[in-house]
């Protein structure tokens, strides 16, 4: 996870107890150990195995990909805007890898 | 003076023509003979595997079929990367949220997709992924809400082939 996930978000200034929705993607080859390198070994399991979203720490969302989940995993989500903060985004390979991503969420009004 | 030009280009082409003769016969060393399976994923040969963990996650309780909706494309035309959109109609409140969702691809390699936990500060649940399917099968959807109850969908999908070897 070289390269900085890249995020969408529908509004960084909801209303109070507006949904967002979020669109997520970081660049990962999700390995599923099914493959074979070119020795004709298999090529070790490595994906994505969790995905976190917190609003100032406090847990938003948790998504646990497997192996079905598709290279460069995409995820969306919604929540709602019961109040604002800092919405920070972690994924974690099974290498240990980790990709974060930050959006500042103010209510408006 | 171009007859030795001729009969060289000759040469060159039946020597051509030789070669790949030996590469159809499989005589050509290290080329034909680095045949291997590119990948060991394979389908499951029912749905007794995913019955098994839909049942492991109800833990005995019977899903009711509304509330909860499994939205798929009418035809998985890149098996790598197939758009799978899972929501609740109903609205959530503060005592009533989803705890946890599951996807199964009922007959994938491993069949369970990936897991959803979610808290009360969500507020809302419509979640949307990409998904790896082996072959034309039948999607499910679970989830557990925080009164007990659970919810199912299902569906199912035709793919071109499969993405799980990718």
């Amino acid at each position: 996870m070289s390269r900085p996930p890249r995020i969408w978000i529908s509004n960084e200034t909801p209303a109070p107890g507006e949904i967002v929705r979020i669109r997520a993607q970081v660049v990962h080859p999700m390995e599923t150990g099914f493959r074979f390198g070119p020795d004709g070994q298999p090529l070790p399991e490595n994906i994505v195995t969790r995905f976190q979203a917190m609003l100032d720490g406090e847990l938003l969302m948790e998504w646990q990909p497997e192996t079905a989940v598709s290279q460069n995993p995409y995820i969306e989500f919604t929540f709602a805007a019961l109040r604002g903060g800092l919405l920070r985004m972690v994924w974690t390979d099974d290498s240990g890898d980790i990709a974060e991503a930050e959006q500042e969420i103010v209510l408006a009004g | 003076m171009t007859s030795f030009a001729e009969i060289d280009r000759r040469k060159l082409l039946l020597t051509g023509t030789a070669l790949g003769a030996g590469l159809a016969s499989g005589l050509w060393p290290g080329l034909g003979s680095a045949q291997q399976p590119e990948s060991s994923a394979a389908p499951q040969p029912d749905d007794a595997e995913a019955d098994r963990i839909a049942a492991e996650f109800l833990g005995g309780a019977t899903p009711a079929a509304q509330g909860l909706v499994l939205d798929l494309p009418a035809l998985g035309d890149n098996p790598a990367a197939v758009p799978v959109r899972v929501h609740l109609t109903d609205p959530l409140t503060d005592t009533v949220f989803c705890e946890e969702l599951i996807v199964l691809a009922q007959r994938n390699p491993r069949p369970l997709a990936c897991r959803f936990r979610f808290t009360p500060l969500t507020g809302s649940v419509d979640v949307a992924m990409r998904l790896r399917l082996m072959e034309s099968m039948g999607l499910r959807a679970l989830a557990r809400m925080s009164d007990g109850r659970f919810l199912e969908a299902r569906g199912e999908i035709t793919v071109a082939a499969g993405g799980c070897g990718m």
